[in-house]
């Protein structure tokens, strides 16, 4: 099989076995500059096959792929999205509002807040401006990363920091990480973080499916 | 060193099994939460930073001196949050296991920074009275060091402010006796102020979506 086709299917079952999927959730992942391998849409994850995994150009998608596609044309630094409905994400996205840093992991991994973008693309490239994360008005969430294992992580830790959230309406409000702090975490912590990434990397371009040119630009981007 | 090899090689697997009985109880995500037991007086084994719990063996503990904590020998690189188990045992000679994790409920009540009352017979029992909040501070600071022993004070377990808790037991089965039960102990205090705030009957989880969304949504000034 595929490597990238074997990545994906395990990272799928991952986020099943982690119970932080819905009902049409979709991941993908970019082995070139402009082709990516995806998750057929209307199959769902725990359902998901090798033939469920398709490559396809990013200049050429039909429109259940595009908000993925639209993605990697607007950033050459993100190489995997994780689009998810996880459970405690949706009351956050029904509501439209930004998740605060309620945790330490929270800003690390994903930022210092969390935004809602409205169910267009636009609002979501806008949204994703500087993060890796949003959440989708009335939908569920889209994190991003340079590997899938760093959009995969963004989903679990989005789902936590959701439920403290969400809890927090009942249990007294949140105390908010105060920003600066919040920010530092999040530096030091893609610093620690990159090194792990850059072996990552290493283990992805070894993989039959990744041409020479990603490559070098990859290894450029580190 | 004041203990003998048998009792080593017994205490590494004991670590080695906590991460395994975390991670399998859902009480901790990922390799996001680190364990202790003392070897002796200035001695302890610690988990080793960032690495998978079902992968370590017991031959990848390290053993971190407990009055000075950037002093370790054998096994892997000892987890960055190793200052707080030793700070922990060096104020406590009755506690020989901790540990120190991020289970969701206990998560919940970190980030609210909530004094858990005691809310049941378990949690008198094993904790010793309600859990307090450690003030907050950047991971690895002395801020949080400190918070974190003052609010175990006569405790056995407390938050950590906008992180996880901590558990300190006389060995590891009472501190996993005590992060259960403090994790049980957390989710009935959110079940039971989400009936308070929406005058129901039966928690679901459906019901504080509901109050959330709601709340959010109401015209300004509505809140509650």
């Amino acid at each position: 099989m595929n490597k990238t086709v074997q990545t994906i299917l395990e990272y799928a079952q991952r986020l099943v076995d982690e119970k932080v999927v819905g009902e049409s959730d979709m991941i993908s992942l970019r082995t070139e500059l402009n082709f990516m391998y995806i998750t057929k849409a209307g199959v769902k994850l725990c359902d998901l096959k090798e033939d469920d995994v398709i490559k396809m150009n990013i200049f050429k998608v039909e429109n259940e792929y595009k908000y993925h596609a639209e993605i990697y044309k607007s950033r050459e630094d993100i190489n995997a999205i994780c689009q998810c409905y996880p459970k405690w994400v949706m009351p956050i996205a029904k509501a439209g509002v930004t998740i605060p840093a309620v945790l330490d992991d929270m800003a690390q991994i994903v930022g210092p807040t969390c935004k809602t973008a409205n169910d267009d693309i636009a609002s979501i490239i806008k949204t994703l401006k500087g993060r890796n994360s949003c959440l989708v008005k009335d939908k569920g969430c889209i994190t991003s990363g340079r590997t899938l294992d760093e959009a995969y992580t963004c989903v679990l830790v989005l789902d936590k920091a959701s439920h403290c959230f969400v809890a927090s309406s009942v249990i007294g409000e949140n105390k908010i990480i105060n920003g600066l702090e919040a920010r530092l975490m999040r530096l030091i912590y893609k610093k620690k973080y990159s090194k792990t990434n850059q072996e990552n990397l290493t283990l992805k371009e070894e993989s039959e499916s990744v041409s020479e040119d990603t490559s070098v630009k990859e290894e450029g981007e580190v | 060193m004041a203990w003998d090899k048998e009792t080593e090689l017994r205490l590494r697997q004991v670590i080695k099994d906590s991460g395994v009985t975390l991670l399998n109880e859902n009480l901790v995500q990922g390799t996001w939460g680190n364990t202790a037991t003392r070897l002796d007086e200035d001695h302890m084994l610690v988990t080793p930073t960032g690495l998978d719990y079902i992968a370590l063996t017991p031959e990848d503990m390290p053993v971190v001196q407990i009055s000075d904590p950037s002093i370790w020998s054998d096994g892997k690189k000892p987890t960055s949050e190793r200052k707080i188990h030793a700070a922990i045992m060096q104020a406590r000679p009755e506690i020989n296991a901790t540990i120190h994790s991020h289970p969701i409920f206990c998560s919940i009540l970190a980030s609210a920074r909530i004094e858990l009352p005691v809310m049941n017979d378990d949690m008198q029992r094993l904790v010793g009275g309600s859990c307090r909040v450690g003030a907050y501070g950047l991971p690895g600071t002395k801020k949080l060091k400190n918070g974190t022993v003052e609010a175990m004070k006569d405790r056995s377990a407390c938050f950590m402010a906008n992180h996880g808790v901590f558990c300190a037991g006389k060995d590891m089965d009472e501190a996993l006796e005590i992060i259960r039960v403090m994790e049980r102990s957390c989710y009935q205090y959110i079940q039971e102020c989400t009936l308070k705030a929406t005058g129901q009957q039966t928690y679901s989880d459906e019901l504080l979506f509901d109050y959330f969304v709601a709340q959010k949504t109401a015209p300004k000034g509505k809140k509650k």
